[in-house]
């Protein structure tokens, strides 16, 4: 087994037993005790019932994926206790407040050979003995937890303050049954030995979602206006933007389906503000006739395509990679856009406002992707990224800029026309669906219109000459490149490493797609001049960035992992997988 | 009042001339839409809005095609989708005077969800509803305000389903505003405009359209010889949703025409929003860096 220098910890019950704000507290506790922490979510669409987790795992270097073993697990229902009894890795350990509890002969076995104890604690009567609720179970689990953890009580007391800061009256309760859960003398338990330091300076980050990231982008880009309609996962944008609004001054609005969101947005662009959108698969696939749209009016468009596995309803609240071609192919007709893809904390905040920037200048629609292991997962940040800097490339409001209507939708080399908003210049247009003239004007006319439709698509070229290539991340030397895109860089990250520490001489590097498309290939062909082994990892079945990646250089991939269960990669299987490609 | 941030605009009143286009028109001769086009240029100019203080969205249909043959800021987009284009439009800026055109069947078919939306949030736009009773540009099918058993293209037998009253269905939805104008009366239904224009949040205009083309049923002087003033019946005030729904229930006999009802006290859409209500600002306006760091500390 690997030292994966984490120790990975689990919280399990049903849905609606608040599982997720345990996994919170717990988070957040492990960072005021010094430890980078991240925070992974597995739940079913349900309201009630089912097997959820909260899985938080820590370590004292940066770590923003899981582990598919856990050290410790805390379980609230007994479906989640047998769910994932056998996700404990050796010498695990599993407490719970089940009475009556009992292993299958299996599960007798399985613990036995691992070497796994299970403890219960009747916390639920001993909540109610102290004089709480049953509710207060929670903390009186979680102070077990951390005995185990073999961590000070303090930080977690510290935690629990704040968390009932407004509810002062609970928090008393709440304290005594940290105590005793902490003092609660459980037989046999075998505390923990963290093997690696802790550090101060870890309190004073922050543990925010990729929806909460992409959300802050999205007011650091000016965004004055956002409008949606929920769908897992990209529904925590419009609650957090919602919840925030009063700071703000945003307009937040949840409007009656797809197609009107991404209409409404496109009224507000052509007015001239900039106006947010998110969905995921289903609802983008309302939007598709509304990006065509935004193709041939040159209207600006910004959304946020949040993927979770389908196809039609899918896996709800499960994560994916699976909707980089609609991305790219969604929309009637032959129109230029751009494909963004968020791949960790830092772009979910940074790529957002180069979203806008782009849209605004190009006038094009762009997508930006995220997906369930981004939108919902909780990351530690010491602080944001540099912000990017608004550009709106609207021409300038000077009499001496004074544009006629034909300017509007000129034929130009680069393909970009002068854009002005409705009310910056006496002279006025047409933003017209029909294809049209300069000024908006609608024409059938056969050379007009290919001249037409021809500046608009010499955009892409343009955009493709100004977007960066593809960044290569880890040794610049390896013989080895994983091509990837979206999340599971987090996953390769955290597992390359463990690997390059453990492989000096067998060292591998990424190379990680964020501008989809139009897409750069200089580094890619490098990497094939250079006779680079080369292995693509996509979070999909039909190797969509591989495919676009063969499409542009003739270059087949040959080795692959891929994944396509709703879960997101794991350090283990990408570990293991290199352990047996990388000779 | 409507007002842009054009840099060199003179300060003479607009003038009817201004919203004039060197397009030509393509409507078939005796169309609706002439006369609506005309009332629509009479109103703005009435109520002294230029063209680049006004941004005037079409659906996809014939009227549609008329967007490059006026004046002003002009928005063609998709067949239904003209009333969520709006909505957006408006809440970004009231400075400019947003007005939509749509048909029965963008309006009612493709896009009536659309409709349902702008009246409940009471956005602050004017909807003029061509009502010509088919789809004139696919050529004469029906739409959902034809009457039962008229035969129309793809109905060769006639139609079998029950069509929509669109003043039944506006009022049952609690409008601000809802009026109804005809086609052949260019001085009524500037009248008309101009009150929906000077409506605070979303005014709904019904415009009986005569299509000369393909609603043989209910031509020009069908409407011409059945259309009644409200100011004319005895005792009308627009100010009661039930009266209004009683009077415009009749599309037979004698079909009323004016301001049905209007809401004196409406507050419109952005009006509403409670973190809106202190801003003196427009969205447009204000696209510069939020407080993303705050938000961010918050995290900690």
């Amino acid at each position: 087994m690997i030292d994966n220098r984490r120790i990975s910890v689990k919280i399990t019950g049903e849905s609606g037993q608040g599982i997720n704000s345990i996994g919170e507290v717990v988070a957040k506790a492990l960072k005021e005790c010094g430890y980078y922490t991240f925070g992974y979510r597995e739940y079913p669409s349900l309201i009630k019932g089912g097997h959820a987790f909260h899985q938080v795992d820590f370590s004292d270097r940066p770590l923003n994926s899981s582990s598919n073993q856990v050290d410790l697990m805390v379980s609230f229902s007994r479906v989640s206790f047998h769910q994932y009894l056998p996700t404990l890795r050796e010498n695990g350990q599993a407490i719970h407040m089940l009475p009556m509890l009992e292993l299958t002969e299996e599960e007798k076995a399985l613990t036995t050979s691992k070497n796994n104890s299970v403890f219960h604690l009747p916390a639920d009567e001993m909540s109610v003995q102290i004089g709480g609720k049953a509710i207060m179970a929670n903390s009186i689990m979680v102070a077990a937890l951390w005995k185990i953890l073999n961590l000070p009580l303090e930080p977690l007391e510290k935690i629990i303050k704040k968390e009932f800061a407004h509810k002062p009256e609970a928090i008393k309760s709440n304290l005594a049954c940290l105590a005793a859960g902490y003092d609660a003398n459980i037989e046999n338990i075998r505390p923990l030995n963290v093997h690696f330091t802790a550090h101060p300076k870890r309190q004073n980050d922050a543990l925010l979602t990729g929806n909460n990231l992409v959300s802050i982008g999205a007011v650091s880009a000016g965004v004055r206006a956002y409008f949606a309609y929920p769908m897992t996962p990209s529904s925590s944008i419009l609650s957090y933007l919602a919840d925030e609004y009063h700071e703000t001054n945003m307009l937040v609005k949840q409007l009656d389906d797809e197609i009107s969101v991404a209409q409404t947005a496109l009224g507000a662009m052509f007015m001239g503000t900039r106006a947010l959108v998110a969905t995921s698969g289903g609802g983008f696939d309302l939007m598709t006739e509304s990006v065509s749209l935004a193709g041939i009016t040159e209207t600006p468009f910004v959304c946020v395509l949040a993927q979770r596995p389908g196809p039609a309803t899918g896996l709800p609240t499960w994560t994916a990679a699976t909707d980089l071609n609609l991305a790219i192919y969604a929309g009637h007709g032959e129109y230029p856009r751009c494909v963004i893809s968020v791949s960790d904390s830092n772009s979910a905040y940074t790529l957002i406002q180069h979203a806008f920037n782009i849209a605004e200048k190009y006038q094009i629609p762009t997508i930006l992707l995220t997906d369930k292991q981004i939108a919902e997962s909780l990351y530690q940040m010491g602080d944001l990224p540099p912000a990017v800097s608004i550009k709106r490339s609207l021409i300038s409001n000077k009499p001496d800029q004074n544009p006629t209507s034909s300017d509007r939708y000129k034929i130009t080399d680069s393909g970009i026309s002068p854009r002005w908003i409705p009310g910056q210049f006496e002279e006025t247009y047409v933003g017209n669906s029909d294809e049209h003239t300069p000024d908006g004007t609608v024409t059938e006319d056969a050379q007009i219109s290919r001249e037409m439709n021809q500046k608009r698509l010499r955009k892409l070229k343009t955009l493709e000459e100004e977007l960066p290539e593809p960044r290569i991340l880890g040794p610049q030397k390896a013989k080895t490149t994983i091509v990837t895109w979206g999340s599971p860089l987090n996953a390769l990250t955290d597992a390359l490493n463990i690997w390059n520490d453990n492989n000096p001489k067998k060292q591998v590097n990424l190379l990680l797609y964020e501008f989809m498309y139009p897409t750069k290939t200089g580094e890619l062909r490098n990497l094939i001049k250079n006779k680079k082994k080369l292995i693509l990892v996509e979070n999909n079945e039909f190797a969509q960035l591989g495919a676009l990646l063969t499409q542009n250089t003739g270059y087949i991939f040959t080795e692959k992992l891929l994944k396509s269960n709703g879960r997101p990669f794991f350090i283990e299987e990408i570990y293991d997988f290199l352990q047996n490609n990388i000779k | 009042m409507a007002s842009c941030n054009c840099p060199s605009h003179t300060k003479e009143d607009a003038k009817f001339g201004d919203y004039f286009s060197e397009n030509l028109y393509n409507w078939c001769t005796n169309c609706g839409n002439y006369g609506i086009h005309a009332a629509v240029k009479r109103a703005l100019t009435a109520q002294n809005i230029k063209p680049c203080q006004t941004l005037l969205c079409f659906d996809i249909g014939c009227h549609g095609n008329g967007s490059d043959k006026i004046g002003g800021y002009r928005f063609h987009g998709l067949h239904g989708r003209v009333l969520s284009f709006a909505c957006g439009a408006s809440t970004a800026n009231s400075k400019l005077k947003v007005i939509a055109f749509g048909g029965d069947g963008g309006t009612l078919g493709e896009g009536i969800n659309h409709l349902i939306m702008a009246i409940r949030g009471n956005y602050n736009f004017t909807f003029v509803f061509h009502n010509n009773l088919n789809y004139g540009l696919t050529t004469g099918q029906a739409s959902a305000t034809t009457k039962p058993g008229v035969k129309m293209n793809a109905s060769p037998d006639g139609i079998t389903t029950e069509p929509i009253h669109p003043m039944r269905f506006v009022l049952s939805l609690h409008p601000t505003f809802a009026a109804r104008t005809f086609s052949g009366d260019v001085h009524h239904m500037n009248e008309t405009f101009q009150a929906a224009i000077n409506h605070k949040g979303f005014s709904f205009i019904e415009v009986l359209q005569s299509c000369p083309t393909y609603n043989l049923m209910t031509p020009h002087e069908w409407y011409q010889n059945r259309v009644k003033k409200v100011e004319e019946m005895k005792g009308y005030k627009n100010d009661n949703l039930e009266l209004a729904q009683k009077v415009g229930e009749d599309l037979e006999s004698q079909i009323a025409i004016g301001v049905l009802y209007q809401n004196k006290n409406s507050i419109p859409f952005m009006n509403r929003q409670a973190n809106r209500t202190e801003v003196k600002t427009e969205l447009v306006n204000e696209v510069q860096p939020g407080p993303a760091q705050e938000l961010f500390d918050h995290f900690r």
